[in-house]
């Protein structure tokens, strides 16, 4: 009765796109299929959770979003518009939420993570990107007429940057909405920034109605993937992505400068320790680094693992526990001086952590969710 | 049409308006007859002896049925999907990291190499060059072979052999989870490229046996190995079929004794026995001229063959021993018997044949060829058992002592069959019918679970505890794996198969059929594609998507296993690893693509069910279900058809036909409870059930009207019948239930079952024709009316 449900909306859903008339509208289209209803949600990948008040909520593979009141014992699934994969979320409080993904969704919530809808996606981003670079293209060209001469080659030398750029991005829309967006952080209800693959970076003010292309305030020519944006006590702010780059905002994402980098593979989260101006980054092959004055200088923190790492989470006291590829998992009990291994013994990938208490830890990554009680006596 | 004869009474015996022209034809040439057969049967020992085990896998499966048809037409492209063997080296004490393990299983990868049948390019062992470890580094890609380059055996190798495996990703599939066995895989091909010949299954069994198991165990005591796969599967079985000759051979001694105690006579004895067995021959040299050979199916045939034979012989010496009695010498007791019983004798076995035949409408190649050789084997029946038999008893005679015992015999068992008589009795027909009836319903609320298709696990034709499903176990607890593959073929335009549409199709039908019960998991181009893409974003799961963007679906899968994609990029395969192979499983799984494959009808794609073990059973499945109603209907009709032209009167059909169908009903029901599924093997027993059963009817029938018309009450004539050909019966249905009964000790489960459900059939269609015939016949017969409608016949001539 249910698959037959959910065929019948797919072909429905197809029925719909078809009229559109958009090439991307094919048959039940991730970005306008619901989330098939399924109890595999909460034992299949899921990438990144979160609390939302008291109610705990995660998010994964084919636009699953699933949330739990009793502390990950039982879990339901949410009404999701996508059936892509999603890859963050993010609530500033227990009602407003914000979830990214493939396709450079962004879903939204305001009933605490039951009932989603669909803000933004690849679509609109492509043509965003778009405008704005045909905008600045028109504008270097109008400037290049009237610059005096000592400044022409340097604005020429932008003009082909900024064809470049539009040519890209022309590209890209050819491909269609294939990008991801890879992290979400909101401010308050009304501001939040997204970051995602080569480079994708969009700011906010009004809750996600409408979005601004923010790439061009980094310094990011290259477009190198962006993996993960967070505040940390005292309010500086850091976005960390591919081939080791850390970029840093203290006015609340207006301006970023790019940091010197300890490493220059890819960093793919950050975090704080409830600390001020005490900042981690940590990324592939156990790479790990450790900063006391807002990522002016770092130290490599020593772990003995290989694999990557993906994820952090803080709770009370100073714990700290890192998660990664291949079911790693490291716990510090000091504010992350030194971290102990415990890995996993099914070996599956970890993607995200959150403290239920200061002993216990829910995990979840590629088999799903799993809660690890009393953490203290993990040896 | 036959009490006209049995009207004549003895004195007409040798006039000649009495023979009929085939009784003149057969005894008028006695001699001639006899070189004849003999030098026929010295000719078909001949062929019989060539005769060789025959189970090629195409016999096995519904040829015509779409699923099938749509596997064959891409069996090129599917090559390494369907078959295979898997060989899991254990050890037995400590782990597979050890110095001489390693040495080992180099050793018997070599040799799995060199198997005749093996497809080399496609071996995967962890000493073969194609399994590989991939890590990603800050630089990109970094890899190598499982084997670390320069490996010696030192722990130092083995330390990095074991990094390496957990690299790979091959654990749970080539290397055990607990690190106590290693899977060497094994493509097989299923025509030799050199030669043109196709695998010889019994030979590749044998040589895994031999040059694996045996030497590598021998070798080295601290491993123990375990294979399966299909064509293990099958050389098993055919090991198992050998068996058989030996039960025939038991069958055939437990024939005698209880003959000789039944009949008290040698010729009474060996005769049928003769005869029957020359039957067999005829009927296996018949099959070896007709190019046939014996699978683990037919195999079923040449016993039924002797069966049916015994059943026959023991009516004429019955004729014959009660003519002897009578004071006639042996060729008139052999000419009275064959005049008696060549008419309800040939429609018996017209009508077996007719049984037999109805398993024609089951397009599976051994079914099919089951019913043609059971027909010869039982077309060859009438010849021997009905013209040989009664030549020779006219040459030899019953014995004195024979005729002794049958006399006594007659007087001091009268007592017994006069107390049989009595289920001709209003009353006790009354309690019969009762008892018929609520046996019938209780039969009908117990079959309901009747199931098509395997009930069990691992691999049913063989038994549970068979060293083949031991091992079988052995690598389904061990790894990852199952042994129950369901393939879609996904067609495309050419190069088209990896397009974005196509492998989101896929994706789709993946995930819905992973929610399936009974689905374990899935695998197909997509499922590769979103690894990789993760793989190639430095294996971070966030990635574990397909792209949208078909240059980064390209690179994805340009590693991609050989047998995904075919070399024209126009079909790909999707996996559907199964929990089980029950018929259910199977059915859900059809139904739920099906329906994905209708409701997503387009153009970019085409899902073409199905290849895989659990494709090719749940086809079987099918066309058996849709056969088994028909099957019954027809063979029933054909029965009654049968009846009615015989004895030109519904009510005799009515008594014939209802206790066999009571029959056919119990032994669903029996099949319900044993757990035992219509399949392949079973259903043919389901009409031969019926086939055979009828012939104790008809003979019962045929003196039961014949002394009727002779103006005996019915419970006398029932009685009359039951101490002439009755007791005949109710010997045959022991001897034969007895002798079918050694099957239930096969190593094979499917003999075991057929041996189970024809031991059923025979011991209760005989009860059903001595016990429920004659109830019948007290509420549908009228024994007035049969004889005013005779006299008014014959008055008629």
């Amino acid at each position: 009765m249910k698959l037959t449900t959910v065929l019948r909306k797919m072909t429905f859903a197809c029925a719909l796109c078809a009229s559109l008339n958009s090439p991307w509208s094919l048959a039940g289209d991730v970005l306008s299929t619901p989330a098939m209803k399924t109890e595999l949600a909460s034992s299949t990948l899921l990438v990144d959770v979160v609390k939302a008040g008291e109610r705990l909520v995660a998010v994964g593979q084919r636009g699953h979003i699933i949330y739990s009141d009793d502390q990950g014992g039982s879990w339901t699934q949410a009404n999701s518009p996508v059936s892509t994969l999603l890859t963050s979320l993010y609530f500033v409080d227990a009602k407003q939420g914000w979830a990214v993904g493939h396709g450079a969704v962004v879903l939204h919530t305001e009933d605490g993570g039951v009932n989603w809808s669909k803000q933004f996606d690849g679509v609109a981003a492509n043509e965003m990107v778009i405008a704005q670079a045909q905008k600045r293209v028109a504008n270097l060209k109008e400037q290049l007429e009237t610059a005096p001469e000592e400044e022409a080659s340097d604005l020429e030398y932008q003009l082909e940057d900024a064809s470049f750029a539009l040519e890209d991005a022309m590209a890209d829309a050819e491909v269609g909405p294939g990008k991801p967006l890879l992290d979400v952080w909101f401010k308050n209800a009304q501001e939040g920034f997204v970051v995602g693959a080569y480079g994708f970076f969009f700011h906010t003010e009004d809750g996600g109605a409408s979005w601004t292309n923010w790439a061009p305030r980094l310094e990011n020519t290259e477009r190198f993937h962006l993996n993960a944006i967070a505040q940390i006590t005292g309010g500086a702010m850091f976005i960390v992505g591919e081939a080791g780059y850390v970029f840093r905002s203290t006015d609340f994402g207006e301006t970023w400068e790019t940091l010197e980098s300890p490493y220059d593979g890819s960093l793919f989260g950050v975090s704080g320790n409830g600390n001020v101006n005490e900042v981690f980054v940590f990324g592939l092959r156990g790479h790990l680094f450790y900063s006391q004055d807002s990522g002016s200088t770092w130290d490599r923190v020593g772990v003995d693992v290989e694999e990557s790492l993906m994820s952090a989470a803080v709770g009370e006291g100073g714990r700290i526990a890192v998660v990664g590829n291949s079911g790693v998992m490291l716990l510090s009990q000091n504010f992350g001086e030194d971290f102990k291994v415990h890995p996993q013994a099914n070996r599956l990938g970890l993607l995200a952590a959150t403290f239920l208490s200061p002993d216990q830890l829910l995990l979840v990554g590629e088999g799903g969710v799993n809660v690890l009680k009393s953490i203290s006596k993990l040896n | 049409m036959s009490n006209k004869l049995h009207d004549q009474g003895d004195h007409f015996i040798l006039t000649p308006k009495a023979e009929p022209w085939l009784e003149r034809l057969v005894f008028n040439n006695r001699l001639i007859i006899l070189i004849a057969f003999l030098a026929i049967t010295v000719f078909m020992a001949f062929s019989a002896a060539k005769i060789k085990p025959d189970s090629s896998f195409e016999r096995l499966i519904p040829l015509e049925h779409p699923y099938i048809q749509n596997m064959l037409e891409n069996r090129d492209d599917l090559e390494n999907l369907g078959n295979s063997i898997r060989i899991a080296v254990a050890v037995e004490e400590g782990d597979i990291f050890t110095d001489s393990y390693m040495e080992t299983l180099k050793q018997i990868t070599d040799e799995v190499f060199y198997l005749r049948g093996v497809d080399r390019s496609g071996v995967r062992s962890v000493w073969t060059p194609n399994v590989r470890w991939v890590e990603v580094t800050e630089e990109g890609f970094q890899g190598g072979t499982v084997i670390p380059d320069g490996y010696n055996g030192s722990q130092e190798s083995l330390d990095k052999l074991r990094q390496n495996i957990l690299r790979s990703g091959e654990v749970g599939r080539l290397v055990a989870d607990n690190f106590r066995s290693v899977i060497i895989y094994a493509p097989l091909l299923e025509v030799d490229p050199d030669t043109g010949q196709s695998l010889n299954y019994e030979q590749f069994s044998r040589d895994l046996e031999t040059n694996i198991r045996e030497k590598f165990q021998a070798q080295n005591p601290n491993i123990h190995i375990y294979a399966i796969g299909f064509a293990k599967k099958l050389g098993d079985l055919i090991e198992g079929m050998r068996s058989v000759v030996l039960f025939f051979l038991v069958a055939i001694v437990l024939t005698i004794v209880l003959l000789y105690w039944y009949s008290r006579c040698w010729s009474g004895t060996l005769t049928p026995v003769l005869a029957s067995i020359v039957a067999v021959i005829w009927q296996v040299g018949i099959l070896r001229l007709l190019g046939y050979g014996i699978d683990p199916y037919s195999i079923l045939v040449p016993f039924l063959v002797f069966a049916i034979g015994i059943s026959h012989g023991v009516q004429i010496v019955n004729a014959m021993s009660i003519e002897s009695a009578r004071g006639f010498d042996a060729t008139t007791s052999a000419r009275l018997a064959f005049r008696a019983l060549y008419i309800p004798g040939m429609l018996a076995l017209v009508s077996d044949a007719m049984g037999f035949l109805t398993l024609l409408f089951i397009k599976i190649d051994v079914i099919k060829d089951l019913a043609v050789t059971a027909s010869i084997g039982v077309a060859v029946i009438i010849i021997t058992n009905l013209v040989l038999h009664p030549i020779i008893l006219s040459y030899v005679g019953i014995t004195k002592s024979g005729i002794k015992h049958q006399k006594n015999r007659g007087e001091e068992r009268d007592r017994k069959w006069l107390r049989m008589s009595y289920f001709a009795h209003p009353s006790v027909a009354r309690v019969s019918l009762l008892i018929a009836l609520v046996g019938a319903g209780l039969g009908i609320y117990y079959k309901q679970g009747l199931k098509i298709g395997d009930l069990d696990k691992g691999a049913a034709e063989l038994r549970p505890d068979s060293r083949y499903n031991r091992d079988n176990d052995f690598i389904i607890n061990n790894y990852s794996t199952s042994s129950d593959v369901m393939v879609v073929m996904v067609k495309t335009d050419r190069e088209k198969c990896s397009s974005y549409p196509v492998m989101k199709g896929m994706d789709d039908l993946q995930w819905v059929l992973e929610n399936t019960p009974g689905v374990e998991s899935t695998a197909s181009l997509a499922t590769v594609s979103k690894i990789v893409t993760k793989a190639l974003n430095e294996g971070n799961f966030k990635w574990y998507e397909l792209s949208r963007n078909q240059q980064i679906i390209n690179s994805s899968i340009q590693r991609a296993p050989s047998g995904l994609v075919n070399s024209d990029c126009s079909m790909t395969p999707l996996l559907a690893f199964l929990e089980d192979h029950k018929a259910e499983t199977l059915q859900r799984v059809v139904d739920t693509i099906e329906a994905f494959s209708r409701e997503n009808a387009n153009d970019d794609y085409q899902l073409l069910l199905a290849a895989g073990n659990a494709g090719v059973d749940a086809a079987t499945n099918q066309v058996i279900s849709k056969a088994k109603d028909l099957m019954l209907i027809f063979v029933y009709s054909v029965v009654s058809v049968l009846c009615f032209v015989t004895f030109r009167s519904i009510r005799a059909v009515l008594c014939i036909v209802v206790p066999l169908g009571l029959t056919s009903i119990l032994c669903e029901a029996l099949m319900t409870q044993m757990g035992i599924g219509i399949k392949v093997e079973t259903l043919p027993v389901i009409a031969l059930g019926v086939g055979i059963g009828v012939d104790y009817g008809i003979y019962i029938y045929t003196k039961f009207e014949y002394y009727i018309l002779e103006g005996k009450s019915l419970q006398d004539a029932y009685f009359e019948t039951l101490r002439s050909t009755g007791k005949a019966v109710m010997f045959t249905g022991i001897t034969l239930a007895i002798g079918v009964c050694t099957w239930i000790f096969s190593p094979i489960k499917l003999q075991a079952n057929m041996g189970l459900l024809l031991f059923f059939m025979f011991l209760w269609n005989m009860v059903g024709a001595l016990w429920l015939l004659p109830a019948l016949a007290r509420f549908l017969l009228n024994p007035e009316k049969m004889v005013a409608k005779a006299k008014a016949a014959e008055g008629g001539v």
